[in-house]
């Protein structure tokens, strides 16, 4: 039986380094290849052991595809293709060729110059690694090789997420990545055509949770900044560049705008170039709104938002300041960070997660006692406070995908085991599909029924179109023919040519059956009953009265012949080619129910 | 407001059940099969005395769920156990399913407790108490109703044969005491040691029959002696009425509310009285609002009374100007925080709010 192999090598029943193996038609393919931001060791990269404990990378995976820029998604890549090995092509869509090296970068100064680790891969591999990567458009149909190709669908989610469709001949896997099914101040909601894939894979993280409505959310964001702006304190608001930034900027400017607010707010130096940069860059893939709007005016050209100065950093009075890396964990948001810590008007709003050892995650959990370099101590008097803005599918999202996309079977990673049983059962119920949750390094087996394609010869398709046109255009028509099965191939010819290929001769098959009828006169007279009797009940049928005495019932023959040893009873020999079979059948009957007296 | 939370349910509810734990229990009531009965975490901020401004879980999390394949109507947990009893149409018995959050997130099916069905039976009302063991009072009608040990299935108590009306809800006031409470607003007391006498409470005041009443007890559980607290009665009309069951021959005080007329019937009527506020309580199942009255400024005059608070929320809905206006299912008030209650409506929005007196008075 046909199958598809999955094995998740990471996010198989947690969350954190999505890396999941499929193996389709032969074809092996790596989807994600992520890091786990939780742990410090080897326990951070997935498992590429099991892949293949002798063999080359390169030579089993036909592809590997990265769906967004997260690190969980893509943080393990450079490991992987410098340092464990692999030289065969990446694919992602543009944007997160574009930012992936920029977060990689980024994430490799903390681990090596922050935190003094050794095993890591260093830039140039981060550079070697983005040399390897095909980048493809969405709807684009990419031919890996002569049987596999990949597709990728809008996930919403960041900038560049995208789901992906992997198929081989007729069997396909739709993998999803993370996505959101709710549109946002700046990018749409995933979407994907009916495309009935063999398996989707989809995530699960936030399938047990019933969000607090946006509009909560971003009232009390405003709320916080708005009081903070009023006694006069000063917020800072860690970012990365790309990604939930430019969501609070557009929620601010607007919360400005309405409110008549003169306090300034800053987006750090070099920060808006490079995020319009991308951006204007990447414009097809924000949401409708902005696109629309983008040609009135850019809306990433704020009115009240205006580029940052150092020396900002030290002017009285209240102010909102975007700043990165989003952790605090160096440059400039750290440097605001240091200035304005020890006023207790002042606050920190972190958006996002942070990493362990981070100045962020530190202040997070609670410390208020920082060591900076220098054995300086950094008491934390201003407010810190907590705001998550991610953007992932809940229960109601991944059904509503699951029915745009008409699966056959659904496997879910990105969740906990004893959290997953209610969805499963929820989805199995609801579509009646098989539903499955394996851990990390356990395989899961779907079996697939592949169509198997068949030819079919010009000829036998013109012979059944000339029969007339369908009796009901809904319904699927009754075709007769001859399968092939020759050199690999498969065809579906008209029997006549499938004999003269084959070299057959075609067997006639004659049934004849014999009617008994009391009839004393000759035979002949018989012969004209017969004739008589038929010809006025079948009117449509063509019967005729051979000069030798018997009757045809179109291709039907009929003759009366006196029996052996009874005078008084005629037997009338029906016979008739397979083809006629139901007619004979029919005259059999009526005959064998006796001639009317009259005639 | 002092807080207002706004999620969305997959699908609309009509009850709000706690659970040991702070947890919250929702459950369909479509027509079709397929309802789920969705025991949830509240997030943080909600289960601390103080309000927390932003915090990383704002969420509900699903911890379990049931399929149902009859609407729920009504849901009770019964205590000291990890079974739950459920009722709902088309007829008067009650499901029991089992809980089990650590082993599994589902909620399983257990077993049934059948009644006998007469004619025109619709669903019955629950009641819950975990007295000698585990006991359900349950029953659709004043004739028919029972005390049914949850665990044997075993009958305890049956009432004596009385009038055939309609039940709106049922408490047990204590181990041996019944409140009933029927849809024409009598309201009816019986002892269950003493099966055969059925004692009737307090009828209501001369109103025309069309109208469809339910109560409100307060939750025994502060050591208060529970036949002190005074039962508020709701009609669908707006009136209330607030009775001391030890005095039974008038009304401890009565008033009108504003609600819009005529009422969109009686199906999600609901009154509650708010467990730590004294004298507050809250009614719904008029519109999309959610009124909250002071009942120490009544009298028996039975005057229109000012709300001192309205919730709106659910008037306000996403869907915003397609078909009907949301209605307001079912409200209760949470157990700890004094000022917030949940509130759900029927089309599936889940509010938890937290108001602020407009007087000052705290």
């Amino acid at each position: 039986m046909p199958e598809i192999k999955v094995t998740p090598l990471g996010a198989g029943q947690d969350v954190g380094r999505s890396c999941i193996l499929v193996s389709i038609a032969g074809k092996n393919v790596m989807l994600d290849c992520g890091m786990h931001m939780g742990y410090n060791d080897d326990r951070r990269f997935p498992d590429f052991s099991y892949i293949t404990q002798n063999g080359r990378l390169t030579d089993f995976l036909d592809c590997v595809i990265i769906s967004h820029f997260h690190l969980d998604h893509c943080g393990a890549l450079p490991y992987f293709s410098e340092m464990v090995g692999y030289d065969g092509p990446i694919y992602m869509t543009h944007p997160t060729k574009a930012i992936c090296p920029i977060l990689l970068e980024d994430y490799r100064k903390i681990t090596v110059d922050k935190k003094g680790e050794t095993n890591f891969f260093t830039s140039q591999m981060i550079k070697d690694c983005m040399k390897k990567v095909v980048a493809v458009h969405l709807h684009q149909t990419v031919q890996v090789d002569e049987e596999l190709e990949i597709k990728a669908y809008y996930a919403g989610h960041v900038l560049g997420a995208a789901m992906f469709q992997i198929k081989v001949g007729c069997e396909s896997v739709v993998y999803t990545g993370d996505y959101n099914m709710t549109p946002d101040r700046h990018l749409g909601a995933a979407w994907i055509d009916k495309c009935r894939p063999d398996l989707l894979i989809s995530e699960s993280t936030y399938a047990t949770t019933i969000r607090d409505s946006k509009r909560c959310r971003e009232r009390d964001f405003l709320k916080k900044v708005h009081e903070t702006v009023e006694r006069g304190g000063k917020v800072l608001i860690p970012v990365f560049a790309l990604g939930r930034a430019q969501e609070l900027c557009i929620l601010l400017e607007t919360f400005w705008e309405r409110m008549n607010l003169k306090a300034p707010i800053y987006f750090s130096t070099g920060l808006t170039e490079k995020a319009n940069h991308y951006y204007k860059l990447f414009i097809t893939w924000t949401n409708q709104k902005i696109r629309k709007t983008f040609v009135q005016r850019n809306m990433f050209e704020f009115k009240h938002i205006k580029a940052f100065d150092r020396a900002f950093a030290d002017n009285p009075g209240p102010m909102v300041v975007f700043a990165t890396p989003g952790m605090l964990h160096a440059g400039q948001s750290l440097q605001i960070f240091r200035k304005w810590a020890g006023n207790e008007k002042n606050m920190v709003i972190m958006p996002g997660y942070c990493v362990q050892g981070t100045v962020g995650h530190k202040i997070l959990s609670g410390q208020r006692k920082l060591e900076m370099e220098g054995r300086q101590i950094l008491e934390v008097k201003m407010q810190v406070e907590y705001m998550s803005f991610s953007a992932h599918a809940d229960a109601k999202g991944i059904m509503q995908l699951i029915r745009q996309a008409e699966p056959r079977n659904v496997l879910l990673v990105h969740g906990e085991a004893k959290k997953m049983e209610f969805l499963k059962q929820k989805i199995e119920q609801e579509f009646h599909v098989s539903c499955y949750m394996p851990a990390n390094g356990e395989t899961t087996t779907i079996l697939t029924n592949p169509c198997i394609p068949v030819d079919i010869s010009l000829g036998l398709l013109k012979r059944e179109t000339a029969i007339g046109p369908l009796a009901d255009a809904k319904k699927p028509k009754l075709m007769h023919g001859t399968l092939l099965m020759k050199d690999n191939s498969f065809r579906l010819l008209c029997p006549e040519q499938a004999l003269k290929e084959l070299g057959l001769a075609e067997h006639q098959l004659r049934f004849t059956c014999r009617v008994h009828i009391q009839d004393p006169r000759k035979e002949h007279e018989t012969g004209l009953r017969v004739y008589n009797h038929l010809k006025g009940i079948l009117k449509d049928y063509s019967v005729q009265h051979l000069p030798d005495g018997s009757i045809t019932v179109e291709s039907i023959l009929i003759q009366a012949t006196a029996h052996s040893e009874d005078q008084g009873t005629k037997v009338l020999l029906v016979s008739w080619t397979y083809q006629d079979e139901e007619l004979g059948s029919y005259l059999t009957s009526l005959l064998k129910k006796g001639l009317p007296q009259s005639t | 407001y002092r807080d207002l939370h706004t999620f969305e349910l997959q699908a609309p509810t009509r009850l709000i059940e706690w659970a040991c734990g702070s947890r919250v229990c929702v459950a369909g009531y479509g027509q079709s099969d397929g309802n789920e009965i969705l025991q949830l975490i509240p997030p943080p901020t909600l289960l601390t005395k103080e309000t927390q401004g932003l915090c990383p879980e704002r969420d509900f999390k699903v911890e379990c769920g049931g399929f149902s394949e009859r609407p729920v109507y009504s849901l009770k947990y019964v205590p000291d156990t990890s079974l739950l009893v459920t009722s709902g149409p088309p007829d008067s018995s009650l499901q029991v399913w089992q809980v089990s959050a650590e082993d599994s997130d589902v909620i399983k099916s257990v077993s049934s407790i059948a009644t006998e069905n007469g004619t025109g039976q619709s669903w019955a009302k629950i009641a819950t108490i975990s007295a000698r063991a585990p006991w359900v009072l349950h029953g659709s009608r004043l004739d028919r109703v029972q005390i049914t040990e949850v665990e044997s299935r075993k009958n305890i108590y049956t009432a004596a044969p009385g009038g055939s009306e309609e039940l709106s809800g049922l408490a047990f006031l204590d181990c041996n005491t019944l409140l009933l409470c029927c849809a024409t607003g009598q309201l009816c007391l019986a002892d269950i040691r003493q099966p055969q006498s059925l004692v009737e409470a307090m009828s209501v005041p001369s109103v025309p029959c069309s109208e469809h009443w339910c109560m409100g007890t307060r939750h025994g559980d502060q050591g208060w002696e529970p036949s002190s607290q005074p039962v508020a009665r709701l009609s669908s009309t707006g009136l209330l009425t607030l009775t001391d069951l030890r005095k039974t021959s008038e009304f401890l005080a009565s008033a009108k509310a504003r609600v819009p007329s005529p009422g969109s019937g009686a199906e999600f009527l609901c009154v509650s009285w708010a467990p730590a506020l004294e004298g507050c309580l809250a009614i719904s199942g008029f519109d999309g609002t959610v009124h909250v009255y002071d009942t120490q400024s009544w009298d028996s005059s039975g005057r229109e009374a000012e709300p001192i608070f309205v919730h709106k929320g659910h008037a306000f809905g996403g869907a915003g100007g397609s078909g009907d206006p949301p209605l307001v299912t079912v409200h209760t008030w949470h157990l700890q925080k004094p000022r917030t209650l949940l509130s759900a409506a029927s089309d599936g929005s889940l509010h938890v709010w937290d108001w602020v007196q407009p007087c000052g008075k705290c």
